[in-house]
């Protein structure tokens, strides 16, 4: 075997094993889910009886809902307010303009562990409280770092001089903002969006703290299971959780690929 | 100048929704619960408090506390090296040694994972580590959880940084005559340092504040910093001193990057 | 098409003035250009003009009245970009459309108009394609469609040649004068190419460190440069340093020159209006004797750069038409000579 057919075979090998680790308790779970023992005993026998025990449990459904909605409308919110400050950076130069990037950092370096504990602290004590709006609170500010940047690198295809040509051409800055600026940022702006999404709806810490008794998300629901000893339906939600957000991350790299690119 | 004074109320109407947002979610807050920790008694429900520094003195005096903090520094140290280790190859075969489609392909396989639920990427791990593996409520339960968690972060920098190291600078060295492990050490791993340093931050600083792994992975055995925190808030009500040890917390956080902001000063032009 | 004036205008970055109270005034119709090094401050001034930048004191009028205050898109100016700007995500026809359909043109009128404008730059039938599929020179010509189609009263060049090649740049050169003509449309345009600028032009300035270092038509600055900087910018000259006496300068080693009016101690003569001879003889009108260093043989002409006591250690050039075919070597002693009104009376 040659040296490079060597090298070759044997980075092959270890990135094999690699992404077995990476898999293994992946593929396992979702094997499990179709598994009929409720006690994940082999032999496997397959059955659906988890999953349709899923359509009749009102409280994961009621808390799905949740996880769904506040998804929808962090990666709203976020977006736009992500856009705005994103257009600033990339079109501006001003001197606070160093301090307010360099803001953007806690929310995503400090432990989440301790962004919600403040928040619970701080929403009690100014009488915001508990509750899927504090949660939803919550998602947009961990959201924000993140939509900035991605939408700030997408500002790099969007040349400051094809805003000034509109210009010169007689639209008004509205009108270049929306027929020049927005349709070349597009690609940039979904790919925020579905960023957002996915932060909020994995979210567990920050839902865990400012969830009240009764109400919560998809996430904390599966946790408190967990923590109780938890019926298979949970599997079943997981392994659709888990090949869900796998299936959003394919389809956002293939969206990138083919329309990110000028 | 009429276009002057415009443009800065631009700024200000452009960023002031978002920084609004975070000053209201996460900038406040954190002042609020500095107050917090120096307070007796939460004072909710009409309670009074007054202002003390025992919430932080406790941490030094009582030993679940410091020795936990120790155990979660540990567990940092552990996970950021056992990533690194396995990391920096996988991502220096990505970089280098496979190409094309493979290479996309792969890469993209290794960051799924990283995109899916956390919570039940931890909970799968329940399913492999509990009987027969009999692993399940036991430290290396931990530590395996978070490493499977951080591993894709750490590929994902240091790849991206080896990626950016021009192959003409390898070629250069062989040139003037250096072994295949002198261009390694000389070359290729001071110049993939800002993505290994990246890997470092954004590892080290999470497993230090995690508390989800830690309680779902090793039940009983979990003392580290992050539940006790959470147990302080959730069960037993104590809020100042859960706010106290939280930011105990961030400053053990902000010790560990201030002690690295050497390294980072160093190789900060590289990246 | 309009009269564009600016009234002594600067503009401040902090303690450095980019322009430095700037008075100019474009005629209606004109083709002016903006020549200078980098970092002059003509595309500042350009960029002024379009609304970009403001003043930081005096005025930009448009036929008389002041626009400082007015923004850009209702300035009535059209423009082109040194790296043309032009849409990525619109096609060619939708690029060239722009400006009537942000004024909600009908369909009708624009569809008539863009086909008028792809004629009008040699274009025809490549409404449908996207920029990225045409080449730079064709890229160009949609960048100036785009500008025209609005009816503008001043057209803006902002270095609009620069990424073209030679042959390309030379080609557009003169079908952007046509169209120009043609329409009658008062342009300003900024380049630091000084051929292009002299061929192009029915007036330029010279703008050096934010100011205005000389303005006139090409011919007048080329022939009666009133400073070294110029006369070194635009074209090639050789300067002539000594003691002044009325019009006669004594160089450094003694020679004497009469100069084309009273000196004030220099004077230049570009390398084109030298006749240059073998052997050492006594020259007819002004000259020098001196030695050939260095011969560059470039088909049509001939460069000299020659050893010249009287100007020390800086090269003596001239510039000979190849007639015969025969290239003077290094190492021989010349003559060379030139006309009084030839040389030329400058500032420092």
């Amino acid at each position: 075997m040659t040296r490079d057919g060597a090298r070759v075979w044997g980075a092959g090998l270890y990135l094999g094993l690699m992404l077995a680790f990476l898999y293994l308790p992946i593929v396992v779970m979702i094997v499990m889910a179709f598994n009929r023992s409720p006690l994940y005993e082999l032999p496997f026998v397959f059955d659906l009886v988890w999953f349709k025990a899923l359509a009749t449990n009102d409280r994961l459904l009621q808390a799905s809902f949740n996880s769904l909605w506040i998804a929808l409308v962090t990666a709203a919110i976020a977006t736009v307010l992500g856009m705005l400050a994103a257009y600033a950076f990339a079109r501006y130069e001003f001197r606070a303009k160093r301090t307010l990037q360099v803001l953007l950092f806690p929310p995503i370096t400090i432990p989440w562990l301790i962004v919600g504990t403040s928040m619970l602290v701080f929403f009690f004590w100014t009488g915001i409280g508990r509750g899927l709006h504090a949660i939803l609170l919550g998602h947009v500010a961990l959201a924000l770092p993140y939509v900035i940047v991605v939408i700030g690198a997408r500002f790099q295809a969007v040349d400051a001089s094809l805003e000034e040509a509109a210009l010169t051409a007689g639209a008004s800055p509205w009108q270049a903002f929306t027929r020049i600026t927005l349709p070349l940022l597009a690609p940039g702006l979904i790919a925020a969006a579905l960023f957002a999404f996915a932060v909020s709806f994995d979210q567990f810490v920050i839902s865990y703290f400012l969830a009240p008794p009764g109400v919560s998300t998809l996430p904390v629901e599966i946790y408190s299971a967990i923590r109780k000893g938890f019926t298979p339906e949970i599997n079943a939600v997981s392994a659709l959780i888990i090949l869900l957000s796998m299936g959003l991350m394919l389809i956002v790299a293939r969206f990138y690929k083919f329309g990110g690119e000028r | 100048m009429a276009l002057e004074a415009g443009k800065a109320r631009t700024i200000l109407a452009l960023t002031a929704p978002a920084y609004l947002w975070l000053a209201l979610t996460v900038f406040l807050p954190l002042a609020v619960m500095l107050y917090f920790s120096f307070l007796t008694v939460t004072p909710l429900g009409g309670r009074v408090a007054e202002f003390t520094l025992t919430n932080y003195t406790d941490f030094f005096t009582k030993r679940i506390y410091w020795f936990n903090a120790w155990r979660s520094l540990e567990m940092g140290f552990y996970v950021t090296a056992l990533c690194l280790l396995f990391a920096y190859p996988a991502a220096f075969f990505l970089a280098k040694w496979i190409a094309g489609r493979w290479r996309e392909a792969i890469f993209l396989l290794i960051i799924l994972p990283f995109w899916s639920n956390a919570l039940v990427r931890t909970f799968s791990w329940t399913m492999v580590l509990r009987e027969p593996v009999g692993l399940l409520f036991t430290y290396p339960a931990i530590l395996i959880g978070l490493v499977h968690a951080y591993l894709p972060y750490a590929i994902l920098t240091i790849y991206v940084s080896l990626q950016a190291i021009d192959d003409r600078l390898i070629e250069a060295a062989t040139s003037l005559g250096a072994s295949p492990r002198q261009t390694f050490a000389r070359v290729i791993l001071p110049l993939s340092m800002p993505g290994v340093l990246s890997a470092v931050f954004l590892i080290f600083v999470p497993v230090i504040g995690s508390f989800m792994e830690p309680r779902i992975l090793g039940g009983k055995n979990a003392i580290m910093l992050g539940p006790i925190i959470e147990g302080e808030f959730v069960s037993a009500f104590n809020w100042p001193l859960g706010s106290a040890l939280s930011f105990v917390m961030l400053a053990i956080v902000l010790l560990a990057l201030i002690a690295g902001s050497p390294l980072l000063k160093r190789y900060a032009d590289l990246a | 098409m309009s009269k564009v004036t600016v009234d002594s205008v600067s503009k401040f970055y902090g303690a450095v003035a980019a322009l430095d109270h700037v008075s100019l005034t474009f005629e209606d119709g004109e083709f002016f250009g903006l020549l200078g090094p980098s970092g002059s401050g003509k595309t500042t001034l350009l960029r002024m003009i379009a609304g970009f930048v403001a003043p930081d004191t005096g005025s930009v009028s448009f036929d008389g009245e002041r626009v400082d205050t007015v923004p850009v898109q209702k300035r009535g100016i059209g423009m082109v970009f040194q790296n043309y700007a032009l849409f990525p995500h619109l096609s060619v026809a939708d690029n060239i459309a722009f400006g009537l359909s942000v004024r909600s043109a009908p369909r009708a009128e624009i569809d008539r108009r863009v086909g008028e404008m792809l004629e009008l730059v040699q274009l025809p039938g490549k409404g449908g394609r996207k920029p990225r599929e045409l080449s730079g020179g064709q890229q160009q010509r949609v960048a100036l469609a785009r500008a025209l189609i609005t009816q503008p009263k001043v057209l803006l060049l902002d270095e609009p040649l620069g990424a073209l090649d030679r042959r390309l740049r030379q080609e557009m050169q003169v079908e952007l004068r046509q169209i120009q003509r043609r329409l009658a449309i008062t342009t300003i345009f900024v380049t630091h190419d000084q051929e292009e600028a002299l061929t192009l032009s029915d007036r330029i300035a010279i703008i050096n460190d934010g100011k205005i270092a000389q303005v006139g038509a090409p011919q007048e600055i080329y022939e009666a440069p009133d400073s070294v900087f110029t006369a070194q910018f635009l074209g090639d000259a050789n300067v002539l340093r000594g003691q002044p006496s009325g019009t006669r300068l004594t160089l450094a080693d003694g020679s004497r020159i009469e100069t084309n009016g009273p000196n004030a101690g220099i004077a230049i003569v570009r390398p084109e209006k030298i006749r240059i001879e073998r052997g050492h003889r006594p020259p007819t009108g002004n000259g020098l004797q001196g030695v050939v260093a260095q011969a560059v043989y470039s088909g049509a002409s001939v460069t000299y750069r020659l050893a010249v006591p009287a100007t020390g250690d800086t090269p003596f050039l001239a510039f000979a038409q190849n007639q015969s075919g025969g290239v003077i070597a290094p190492g021989e002693p010349v003559t060379v000579s030139w006309e009084t009104a030839q040389t030329i009376v400058v500032k420092p």
